[in-house]
């Protein structure tokens, strides 16, 4: 008799516990379904089960992260489509002055009657002309293919003393021409994480401009200092300097300074070494006072310890 | 969609005639994958900003939406929970815990939110922000500089959706605070990371990509950072 209660009541706990079961994962079911429909609704903002303590819960929160995620791509697709719009109007507008006046002077000179010195004249402003845009067209091709990964930097340890070195023999002949001397601190030479190619080149823009903001008969300084996870480079003039509200902004694409307007330029090179110091996980900053000196602070990383 | 919003934002204190308006109707949108700084003098309201902005004090009036969230539809339960897995905190003072490792201490708020750490994830966090050697330190074995990467890094570690730092430098040397203040770019770039940061230093400022001018609780103006777009 008792064997049959038994049988009976563990007959009856077995299927109410199935029965539970069952329950329980049609609801859980049902309350991921009901999330899913939310989701294809395109209204997960606010999913009440974001914020409780439940598998439930986590599980959206994870679900809500991955569309967050891809709806972020797709904005930034909209916006990256945007700046490329904008590049190419700007770049339109900088090409616009050179070409314009090599074609003005290349007419004059086609008009004849014109004397030798002003023939001279004409040809040295085409040359002056296309240079500028022969420069714009290198800095052009190097930051598209920067930027669309084509290139890949490829920061590895190596010696900063040569990076630097080589930055300066390449604005060298610049530099005498307006007898400009570029000193350098006395420093260890440690090895940094950066490309060196790419990262010379930057220091070079920078070092140009240095140059080209300078008076005649002027010092640039470069010193170099060891944080404990970043290696910084400092480059100091004595030039006109910039404007504390500007300081900023000359990082930004065709970008010129209120007192650079006397001084030729197309507004490229801070953006391109900006570029090439953020695509090896560094950084660069600029401070200045206008008439006095212009410092850029380049951040290398030390090599991982 | 900004990830970050706040609208209408005010924060009294006390009552007329001894009222103190610490906000007073502050607007500010934040994009996913910004870095904002947030600059102001001491008792410009910059740090009540940024305790609203983080569910860590309600607001008078106004409200914030973070990540499609409205903050002040939250019960207080749901409203840890919600930070602890979408808002990632640092502070002046570091806030480690003394008896727990560098490791321990960066994976403490997924552990307490019941999951396991991405451990690859956590050791990609921890070499780049060059602390792999001091991984089984405790917090006392390292400098200051040290102690708010491994901040950062604990900040990090739940991918929130945004970061919010107090005056991150305040307790650090010039040097110091240019190196911490590195990590953090280097980290807003390479995780697409949200951060508002506050600071009263121009200088700190300069390196984000919008900075916010706020005076007596109010917000005066924008600057743009270096590269902004």
């Amino acid at each position: 008799m008792a064997l049959i209660v038994i049988s009976v009541v563990s007959v009856l706990l077995c299927g109410l516990t199935a029965l539970l079961c069952y329950l329980y994962v049609k609801r859980t079911y049902d309350a991921i379904d009901m999330v899913f429909d939310s989701m294809m609704a395109g209204k997960y903002d606010n999913l009440s089960e974001t914020a409780k303590e439940s598998r439930l819960s986590k599980l959206t929160h994870k679900a809500v992260r991955i569309l967050k995620t891809s709806t972020m791509d797709i904005e930034k697709t909209r916006q990256e489509k945007e700046i490329i719009q904008r590049y190419i109007s700007d770049m339109a507008h900088q090409m616009k002055t050179p070409l314009s006046s090599i074609a003005m002077y290349t007419d004059l000179l086609l008009e004849g009657n014109i004397t030798e010195i002003e023939r001279q004249e004409f040809l040295s402003r085409i040359k002056t002309g296309t240079e500028k845009l022969q420069w714009m067209m290198d800095c052009l091709v190097k930051i598209s293919r920067l930027e669309a990964g084509v290139i890949e930097l490829n920061p590895v340890p190596a010696k900063i003393k040569k990076t630097i070195s080589d930055s300066i023999n390449t604005v060298y002949m610049e530099a005498s021409r307006k007898n400009i001397s570029v000193k350098t601190a006395e420093f260890e030479d440690i090895s940094l994480l950066h490309d060196r190619k790419w990262t010379s080149e930057a220091i070079t823009n920078i070092l140009d401009n240095a140059i080209k903001y300078s008076p005649p008969d002027s010092e640039i300084y470069i010193s170099v200092e060891t944080l404990p996870v970043y290696t910084k480079i400092i480059i100091t003039d004595n030039g006109i300097g910039i404007y504390p509200d500007e300081l900023n902004s000359i990082f930004k694409r065709f970008y010129r300074g209120r007192n650079a307007k006397d001084t030729d330029g197309v507004g490229l090179g801070l953006y391109l070494a900006n570029l090439i110091l953020q695509k090896q996980g560094g950084y660069i900053y600029a401070d200045s006072r206008p008439g006095q000196y212009t410092t850029f602070s380049i951040f290398l990383q030390n090599c991982k310890k | 969609m900004p990830i970050l919003s706040a609208q209408g934002l005010k924060k009294y204190y006390g009552e007329e005639p001894n009222i103190v308006r610490a906000l007073d109707g502050v607007d500010l949108e934040v994009e996913a994958g910004e870095f904002v700084t947030v600059v102001g003098a001491s008792g410009s309201g910059k740090s009540t900003l940024l305790h609203m902005l983080g569910g860590l004090d309600k607001p008078t009036e106004g409200k914030v939406t973070v990540d499609g969230h409205e903050l002040d539809k939250m019960s207080d339960e749901e409203l840890t929970i919600f930070r602890r897995r979408n808002v990632g905190f640092v502070f002046q003072s570091f806030n480690l815990v003394p008896i727990l490792s560098v490791y321990e201490n960066i994976v403490l708020p997924i552990e307490l939110d019941g999951n396991r750490p991405d451990k690859a994830f956590i050791d990609e966090i921890i070499d780049l922000l060059g602390l792999k050697e001091k991984r089984n330190s405790l917090p006392n074995m390292l400098s200051g500089g040290q102690q708010q990467r491994v901040a950062i890094a604990r900040a990090l570690a739940t991918k929130p959706s945004i970061l919010l730092a107090d005056e991150p430098t305040g307790n650090l040397d010039t040097k110091t605070s240019q190196d911490v203040l590195g990590v953090l770019k280097m980290t807003s770039a390479k995780f697409h990371q949200t951060i508002v940061m506050i600071t009263h230093n121009e200088h700190i400022a300069q390196l984000s990509d919008r900075i916010v001018r706020i005076e007596d609780g109010k917000i005066v103006g924008e600057g743009r950072g270096i590269n902004e777009k």
